[in-house]
C-alpha cells in the first residue's frame, strides 16, 4: 500500500476519532446528566443557569466541527500539494495540538464549574475517610511493577542504540525527557489522590472512582508515550522514516483512548446533589 | 467506525466502573458547632477507638490528606494530630506514618481537659481558703501561663 495512501486513512481516522467520535461521547453523556439530572431535583449540580451550560457544551460541538473542517482541509492539502513527507510527522503533532483545543477548553471550564460548586457550597458539615490512600489502592501491583519493568526496558533500549554512534541521536537525553514526564505524571497522581477536594458535594465512593481512573490513564499514557518514544528510534534507526507521520497519528488515537476512560454514569451517586429536606417545614 | 469506536470505548468503561477500596471509619466535623474544630477531631478519633472502630496498628492519613479532605486548615489537623500524640493515642513513626497507639483504648479513655480543670479547681479553692482574692489568682496565673 502506498504510505501517503495510510497516512490519509489513519489521518482521517483520527479526524473523526477526535473531533466527531470523542466529543460526541462527551455530549451524549452531558446531555444525559442535563435530561436525568434536571436543576429542579438537582439543583447543586448547577451552581450556573444550565442555559449557560448548553450554551457551552453546543460551543464545543461547533469547535470540534471547526476541527473536523481544518483536519480534511489538511488530507486535501496533503494530497495536492507535492512534498517529501519529512514534515508531515510535525504538521500531524501540531494539528493534533489544534485538535484538542476544544477539549483543554472543556477542562478549564470544569475548574471554573468546580469553583463556581465550592463558593456556593453552604454545607457546613464536612466528612472524610480515616483511611490513608495509597498508589496500590487505585492501581495494582502489577500495573505498577509494568510501568517500573518498562522503564527499564526504555533505558536498556537507550543504551543499546547509543553503542551504534548514530549523529541525531540524543541518547541520554531522551532518557532525561521520558523521566521528567514519569515525574510530571508522578505529580499529578499525587495531587489527585492528597490535593483539594475539587467538588465538594461528591460522595467519597465517587472521589475514589475518579482517582482511580485518573491514575490508570496517567499510566496507560505513560507505557504509551515510552513505547512511542521507543518506536520513533526505532523507526530511525532502522531508515523507515516515512512511517513516522502514520505512527504519531496511531499514537494519538492511543491517547486519545485512554484518555476516554470516563466513570460510567450509572456508577455515579447524583443524591449528592439533591437539596436537602427542609426539617423546619 | 462508529460502532469499531464503539467497542473499544464499551472495553474502556466496563474497567473503571469498580473500585475494591473498603470502606473504613468516617469522621465528620461541622464548622457551625462551638466546639473548636481539633477538638472535634480528636473527640471523634478517640470515639472511634472506644468503639472498636480503629484498632491498635491501624493506619490514620496523613495530615495532608486529612486537612484536604475535611477542608481544613492543615495546622488545624495538625494541632489534633499533636494532642492525640501526647494523649497517647496515636504515633507517628516516620516514613510509615501515624497509627492507633497500642494502649490507644485506655489512652481514649483519659479527659485532659476534665483532668485540667478539676485540678485547677482544687487549686484555686485552696488559694481562696488561704485568702487569695480572685483577681490576685487571675494575675499570679497569667504570669505563670507567660513563663
Amino acid at each position: 500500500m502506498n504510505i501517503d495512501f495510510l497516512l490519509y486513512i489513519v489521518l482521517f481516522s483520527q479526524i473523526m476519532f477526535l473531533s466527531y467520535y470523542y466529543p460526541r461521547r462527551m455530549l451524549i453523556r452531558i446531555h444525559t446528566i442535563f435530561k436525568n439530572y434536571p436543576p429542579d431535583e438537582f439543583p447543586k449540580l448547577y451552581p450556573e443557569s444550565i442555559d449557560k451550560y448548553r450554551k457551552l457544551a453546543k460551543r464545543y460541538q461547533i469547535m470540534n466541527h471547526l476541527m473536523i473542517g481544518l483536519g480534511l482541509g489538511l488530507i486535501l492539502w496533503f494530497y495536492v500539494t507535492p512534498r517529501t513527507g519529512g514534515w508531515d510527522q510535525v504538521i500531524i503533532f501540531w494539528y493534533f495540538m489544534i485538535q484538542f483545543i476544544p477539549n483543554i477548553g472543556l477542562e478549564l471550564w470544569a475548574m471554573k464549574y468546580h469553583n463556581a460548586m465550592r463558593l456556593l457550597n453552604q454545607d457546613t458539615q464536612k466528612e472524610a475517610v480515616l483511611q490513608p490512600r495509597r498508589l496500590t489502592d487505585f492501581a495494582s501491583k502489577s500495573l505498577l511493577g509494568t510501568v517500573f519493568v518498562i522503564y527499564v526496558i526504555f533505558v536498556g533500549f537507550i543504551a543499546y542504540v547509543d553503542q551504534f554512534d548514530y549523529s541525531w541521536f540524543s541518547g541520554y537525553l531522551t532518557v532525561l525527557i521520558i523521566s521528567g514526564t514519569y515525574l510530571f505524571f508522578g505529580l499529578i497522581i499525587y495531587r489527585t489522590m492528597y490535593g483539594k477536594v475539587k467538588n465538594p458535594h461528591q460522595s467519597y465512593e465517587d472521589r475514589k472512582i475518579d482517582i482511580q481512573t485518573l491514575i490508570r490513564q496517567v499510566i496507560s499514557i505513560a507505557i504509551a508515550v515510552t513505547f512511542y518514544a521507543m518506536l520513533q528510534i526505532s523507526l530511525k534507526a532502522l531508515g523507515i522514516e516515512s512511517f513516522k507521520a502514520v505512527t504519531i497519528s496511531l499514537y494519538f488515537h492511543v491517547i486519545g483512548f485512554l484518555s476516554m476512560q470516563w466513570p460510567r454514569l450509572d456508577f455515579i451517586n447524583f443524591d449528592v446533589y439533591k437539596d436537602k429536606p427542609d426539617l423546619t417545614k | 467506525m462508529i460502532k469499531y469506536f464503539d467497542l473499544i470505548y464499551n472495553i474502556c468503561t466496563i474497567s473503571t466502573s469498580s473500585t475494591n477500596i473498603n470502606n473504613k471509619m468516617r469522621i465528620q466535623i461541622d464548622t457551625n458547632l462551638s466546639t473548636p474544630l481539633f477538638n472535634q477531631l480528636m473527640d471523634q478519633i478517640k470515639k472511634a477507638v472506644m468503639d472498636g472502630l480503629l484498632k491498635p496498628g491501624d493506619s490514620l492519613p496523613s495530615i495532608r490528606q486529612l486537612a484536604n479532605d475535611l477542608e481544613l486548615n492543615h495546622n488545624t489537623v495538625a494541632k489534633a494530630y499533636r494532642l492525640l500524640e501526647r494523649d497517647s493515642v496515636i504515633q507517628t513513626k516516620g516514613y510509615r506514618g501515624t497509627s492507633i497507639h497500642v494502649d490507644a483504648i485506655q489512652n481514649s479513655t483519659v479527659n485532659m481537659n476534665a483532668s485540667i480543670t478539676t485540678k485547677l479547681g482544687k487549686t484555686i479553692k485552696s488559694l481562696r481558703k488561704s485568702g487569695a482574692t480572685d483577681s490576685e489568682i487571675r494575675i499570679a496565673f497569667s504570669i505563670m501561663m507567660k513563663n
